[in-house]
């Protein structure tokens, strides 16, 4: 009523249990009419104490550990730690390994894509979109359910190579997944960037120029849609990446649209890289010998996730567990530029701008408050390079 | 008199009853989980498993819902949450417990921010395990669930017919 | 796109050639840890790198080296390209400090508030409204990742 407290601005809580979020998240939106002035945002919801229990466990069941981070992307956390890890020892996976272990990642990526596809859909409330790229998600889980017998965690690292072989039958049944998905993914770009209606809520909203988004450290597809050249496969390829290398896929306009388009099309990537790597599959080992203790040091291993990149610091004392593990997963760096593009949309906008980074809260639980000064960009200016 | 009441009673009963095992309402909550069987639950109401077939309907409001299926090993964070939400269900409420973390800590047993399982903090009436449980196992654990409140004479009722 | 050499020669030359007090490894071909000895130097070590393109700080982690060595450890990572450049700076266990990044490089904020709750060491310029990661009945003290820490006796420690 008063004008002291029209200043002041509406609070908004929205979770940690909401049903637009599937995860554990709380922001307090404060909002101003529709418009957003301020957001906050609790997380640690989620916090399970992961890097203190891996300094208790031996490095093999750190394995196990570390998959379980995120059940979206649990292939990439392992393959993190293992790529890591094996630098460690001295030991290098054998190249068979190497390619099913990329393969098995964009595998993981399409699922995972597809997955933000239609709860960023749901979002939008194109509830139908949701439904179709979920139900043609199952095409890729029934694929890696016949590869590794689960449809989740797939378990398909050990330290020093993988566990599963891949044989024809399953290459053609993968072959068959592939096609139909390629069809879809036409049709799933073609409703992004023709539906009306859609365009209404992805068009112009969230938008993050190049320099902010470097600025505010952005990762993966969110940083892509801004034209930002950050692909850890692209950048410093990693494992099989030398040899099957991908091309980047950027995007100029840095809105929630290009986060769509940017997706999809690495979708087409993901396609393409996976029938180069059967066709030039290399011959041999699954899994190289690897010692129970390994080697003191300290290495940094960083993968493309699909949410961007993911960083492991893993620092051994020579003994059968690691001395320390950090893990520094995508969302975190993305959540900044969610809290940063939120203010001043309408409150409607703000889950499709949190659906737009794709965030995994069960990676990322931490907190922080952030009342962005302009000022800081406009002492510092734009990045260089 | 009092007869025809007690049979009025009755019968508003066993219309409540049909209607409640009929149409549960699920409220979805992620206790500190790591999404595998989030997206699971989600998996169910997709075109291929499509719950609501069964009249399973995923809901927002802990004040609608009938069943609420909790996932993760309970993080002392999302401790005080969870029980808020058990307290803002109405009577009668069923919990189910979904995935090994769930059902014991699972792989995080012994991490120090997890209080090992759901039912350490709130009753549970149905356990579904797996790491994470396939959609199939989240929906017959369900619809055990379901079946297991059907009165006696009811099931027995189905089953000869 | 500049090569890993190029990078890598920028940075030493940056960590090196300049009036601040460094020395520097290379553990791995594409990494180079610089030991920054003031605390004082690791902020304009950052503006420099972030003057030559080389300022994605991706991650901050904290080291612990046990209360024999009596020692914390702070170490920046920053990355472009291949390479990683690593500041690293020692600390006191007892107080530990380090100034904020957030001036320059707003994501630092959740890095350093990481930092500050897993081994209490303070940001010094960040104000800290209450647990960022850790539970909101955690007690102040109490610093999840040092290694005098153990589960135990957190469990022990907190109510539920």
């Amino acid at each position: 009523m008063e004008k002291t407290e029209h200043k002041k601005g509406f609070t908004i809580p929205i979770g940690p249990q909401h049903p637009a979020l599937k995860e554990p998240g709380h922001f307090r939106i404060t909002v101003d009419g529709e418009i957003v002035t301020d957001v906050d945002v609790r997380l640690g919801y989620a916090h399970r104490g992961i890097e203190k229990a891996a300094e208790a466990r031996s490095w093999v069941q750190n394995l196990y550990l570390f998959e379980r981070v995120c059940g979206i992307c649990s292939h990439i956390h392992a393959m993190a730690y293992c790529l890591g890890v094996e630098r460690l020892a001295g030991v290098e996976a054998p190249p068979r390994a190497q390619a099913i272990r990329v393969l098995v990642a964009e595998l993981e990526r399409i699922h995972s894509h597809l997955l933000w596809l239609g709860v960023a859909a749901h979002e939008a409330g194109f509830d139908t979109l949701f439904m179709y790229s979920w139900r043609d998600r199952e095409t890729i889980m029934d694929v890696l359910e016949r590869f590794s017998g689960n449809r989740v965690n797939y378990s398909a690292n050990i330290l020093g190579g993988v566990k599963y072989d891949l044989d024809d039958e399953f290459v053609q049944f993968m072959c068959e997944g592939l096609d139909y998905l390629e069809t879809r993914s036409e049709y799933y770009l073609e409703v992004v960037t023709t539906d009306a209606m859609f365009l209404q809520r992805t068009q112009n909203i969230g938008v993050m120029t190049r320099s902010q988004a470097e600025l505010l450290g952005t990762v993966g597809p969110t940083a892509r849609a801004s034209n930002v050249h950050r692909d850890i496969r692209y950048e410093a390829p990693y494992s099989a990446y030398k040899q099957f290398p991908i091309s980047i896929v950027l995007d100029q306009r840095g809105d929630l649209e290009a986060r769509f388009v940017v997706r999809i099309k690495e979708l087409f990537e993901s396609y393409r890289l996976i029938r180069r790597i059967l066709e030039e599959l290399p011959e041999g080992d699954l899994a190289a010998r690897m010692p129970r203790k390994i080697a003191e040091g300290e290495t940094v291993s960083r993968v493309e996730a699909p949410r961007g990149e993911l960083f492991y610091f893993i620092k051994s004392n020579g003994s059968d567990t690691p001395e320390r593990v950090r893990v520094r997963t995508p969302t975190i760096c993305n959540m900044m530029s969610v809290v940063k593009l939120a203010i001043g949309h309408q409150l409607a906008d703000v889950p499709m701008i949190l659906a737009g980074i794709d965030p995994c809260f069960s990676c990322n639980d931490r907190m922080f408050r952030v009342h962005l000064d302009q000022s800081v960009y406009a002492n510092v200016g734009p990045l260089k390079g | 008199m009092d007869g025809s009441r007690n049979h009025v009673i009755r019968t508003l009963e066993t219309v409540k009853r049909w209607g409640r095992l009929n149409s549960p309402w699920a409220l979805h909550f992620n206790t500190g989980s790591c999404n595998g069987c989030d997206i699971e639950i989600l998996a169910t109401l997709t075109p291929r498993y499509d719950v609501e077939r069964f009249g399973i309907k995923l809901q927002g409001s802990p004040r609608h819902a009938d069943v609420l299926l909790c996932t993760g090993p309970v993080t002392r964070q999302a401790h005080d949450r969870l029980l808020r939400i058990y307290a803002q269900m109405h009577e009668p409420k069923y919990v189910v417990a979904i995935g090994s973390c769930a059902l014991s800590g699972g792989v995080f047993a012994d991490c120090y921010n997890t209080l090992g399982g759901i039912d350490q903090v709130i009753p549970v009436d149905a356990y579904i395990p797996g790491c994470p449980p396939r959609p199939e196992a989240i929906i017959d654990g369900i619809v055990k669930l379901l079946s297991s409140l059907q009165p006696v004479e009811l099931q027995m009722e189905k089953e000869t017919v | 796109m500049r090569t890993t050499e190029e990078i890598l020669y920028i940075a030493e030359e940056l960590a090196a050639g300049w009036a601040w007090d460094t020395s520097t490894t290379k553990p791995e071909p594409n990494r180079l840890d610089v030991f920054v000895k003031y605390l004082e130097d690791l902020v304009p070590i950052a503006v420099g790198l972030r003057v030559q393109g080389l300022g994605y700080l991706a991650a901050i982690t904290g080291l612990d080296h046990g209360p024999e060595a009596d020692i914390l450890e702070a170490l920046y990572h920053f990355c472009t390209g291949k390479v990683v450049v690593t500041l690293r700076v020692n600390l006191p266990r007892r107080s530990p400090v380090v100034p904020t990044m957030t001036n320059i490089i707003p994501g630092a904020e959740a890095f350093e508030r990481e930092l500050s709750e897993m081994f209490g060491v303070e940001i010094d310029g960040l104000e800290h409204p209450s647990h960022l990661y850790l539970p909101d009945d955690m007690p102040v003290d109490l610093y999840p990742l040092r290694k005098d820490v153990h589960v135990q006796d957190i469990v022990a420690r907190l109510k539920v």
